[in-house]
């Protein structure tokens, strides 16, 4: 009757495709009101559904997985991937499996890269649960419960602090609009008073600077009116560059640099196709090993130049030193020229 | 109690989703119907919208889809109380409208994400006095079943239930019913 089960270490199992893993079509007989900033199909999330492991599909095979990991690193810790060679794959393209250290992570991740262009190809990026074990899914479900029920004793606490004082409570609890709930698991309850995070930052979690990763409690100021979430209910994708409108500390500032400089220095390694093939032809002709980076620093350069990243001016010192700093160390990192084909080399996996 | 704060961010929030809920209720459209229902159940994951929701009365709103011939209200809804039912006062509400019967239900339905949302929302309805009801030996065995099937998501969910809501004797017990029943039948389980 039942099949044998096979719980061997979950992630080496012969993927099937499963009916989350689909796109589905986009609505799009919502009423104006209710219509959100991008068209979305009917899907309700739940906790079941959500995972530190993503799968993401779509990416052109041309070697350029280095640069996919360093691209899902800038939403947090990653700790295992690997090309999915056995799932059903569009012809040129590849499909990983990602495994990120913090379920906000994997959640900003796959909002943010979802449907995003990257190297002349389309991502689809969705969340594989079936690839947890028994332990992750139980803490996952464990962080979840915490979290919401320190969400409802700070609500009951509001409620009583009101009744009790008869006054507006302090400027620095949460307004409503607030979507950090839904990205932080692990916040502490006294500390949400004291922070003032930009809308941006806990889509990073932390600044992609090789610092332990931290959980940023984010509080809209009181002066914002959008609500964080969609007419939908679903977080709107708001890696655009919508944080212009925020206000926020210095520290948000300090994300909101990071993001920029990382945003911007990965938005110029988005070559066109065409420019982008011409060029690793060139070097192919021209060198031994294909390279898997875009750099073109060593060699004569045919053709249409890169863009040159624009200097960011930011207004504290001390943030333009950090712009700098993940300027070249991101520019350290794609210039590295011993990078191997990918499906040549044998990974060392991490355990964890 | 609506306003948390002194921003209109409170109000226009509860108004759209009590614009959402009106919609619901007047449409004759099953097509627009879903769609809020998904709006809702979304906006049920985020714990600030819990206190509106429930004025609101959406937590019987969800509790009512669960006998839908509709299969995607039925999803749907089971998804909003299983967002919704871990926020305790949200959780009495749905123990208190014969919750534990309605979600059990949906635990044979032919949709895989409305049995994972009623295995979640089972656990999350768990309390000194639900605990009896929630781990009749009749839903253990559902759940022991599920530990054997071959999604991965299933075997996964039903085991942290077994482990988590219930103890070993209890479980080892609901084994034993089952293996009596199906052996009367003449159907071994099988052995791992």
């Amino acid at each position: 009757m039942a099949a044998p089960v096979n719980n061997s270490s979950g992630c080496w199992r012969v993927p099937e495709v499963y009916k989350h893993h689909e796109q589905r079509r986009v609505c799009i007989s919502r009423p104006k009101y209710r219509e959100g900033r991008k068209a979305k199909a009917v899907k309700v999330y739940t906790i079941n559904l959500e995972s530190r492991y993503l799968m993401v599909q779509g990416v052109p095979a041309i070697g350029v997985m280095t640069e996919l990991i360093q691209l899902c690193a800038l939403y947090g810790a990653v700790e295992e991937y690997r090309p999915l060679d056995e799932y059903p794959a569009e012809e040129f393209t590849e499909v990983y499996l990602v495994k990120f250290q913090k379920l906000t992570s994997a959640r900003a991740a796959k909002r943010c890269m979802d449907e995003k262009s990257f190297y002349g190809g389309v991502l689809h990026v969705c969340y594989v649960p079936e690839y947890e074990t028994v332990e992750d899914t139980r803490l996952k479900l464990q962080d979840r419960r915490s979290y919401v029920i320190r969400a409802a004793q700070k609500r009951v606490r509001e409620r009583e602090q009101k009744e009790d004082t008869q006054e507006e409570p302090s400027s620095s609890e949460t307004t409503t609009m607030s979507d950090d709930n839904i990205l932080t698991h692990k916040q502490t309850s006294g500390n949400d008073n004291t922070r003032e995070t930009s809308n941006v930052s806990h889509y990073l979690g932390f600044p992609p600077l090789p610092l332990p990763p931290q959980e940023h409690h984010y509080h809209r100021p009181k002066s914002q009116h959008l609500p964080t979430e969609d007419k939908m209910g679903t977080l709107h994708n708001t890696c655009a560059g919508t944080f212009e409108q925020r206000e926020g500390s210095s520290r948000s500032k300090q994300t909101l640099s990071s993001r920029q400089a990382a945003h911007q220095a990965a938005a110029v390694r988005f070559l066109p196709r065409t420019t982008h093939l011409e060029k690793r032809k060139r070097k192919m002709e021209e060198a031994e090993e294909p390279s898997s980076t875009v750099s073109g620093q060593n060699e004569p350069l045919i053709g249409p130049k890169l863009p040159e990243p624009s200097k960011l001016e930011m207004e504290d010192e001390s943030l333009n030193t950090t712009v700098s700093l993940i300027r070249t160390t991101m520019k350290q990192v794609t210039s590295s020229p011993d990078i191997k084909p990918v499906e040549k080399k044998v990974k060392p996996r991490r355990r964890i | 109690m609506m306003w948390r704060s002194g921003s209109s961010g409170g109000s226009d929030r509860f108004e759209y989703l009590q614009t959402l809920v009106t919609e619901f209720q007047d449409t004759d459209s099953d097509e627009a119907k879903e769609q809020v229902l998904a709006n809702l159940a979304n906006f049920a994951y985020d714990p600030k919208n819990v206190e509106y929701l429930r004025e609101l009365q959406v937590t019987d709103l969800f509790l009512d889809m669960l006998t839908e011939e509709n299969e995607n209200f039925v999803e749907f809804g089971m998804g909003g109380l299983c967002n919704l039912s871990m926020d305790p006062e949200c959780r009495d509400v749905v123990l208190q409208s014969d919750g534990i019967r309605l979600v059990t239900n949906c635990l044979s339905s032919r949709r895989e994400e409305t049995v994972l949302s009623a295995i979640t929302t089972l656990m999350n309805l768990l309390t000194p006095v639900s605990r009896s009801q929630i781990t009749d030996p009749a839903i253990l065995q559902c759940m022991l079943r599920f530990s054997l099937s071959e999604s991965p998501r299933l075997r996964n969910l039903a085991t942290v239930f077994l482990q988590d809501s219930c103890s070993e004797e209890q479980v080892a017990q609901a084994q034993q019913q089952m293996e009596g029943q199906q052996m009367a039948v003449g159907i071994p389980l099988p052995k791992d």
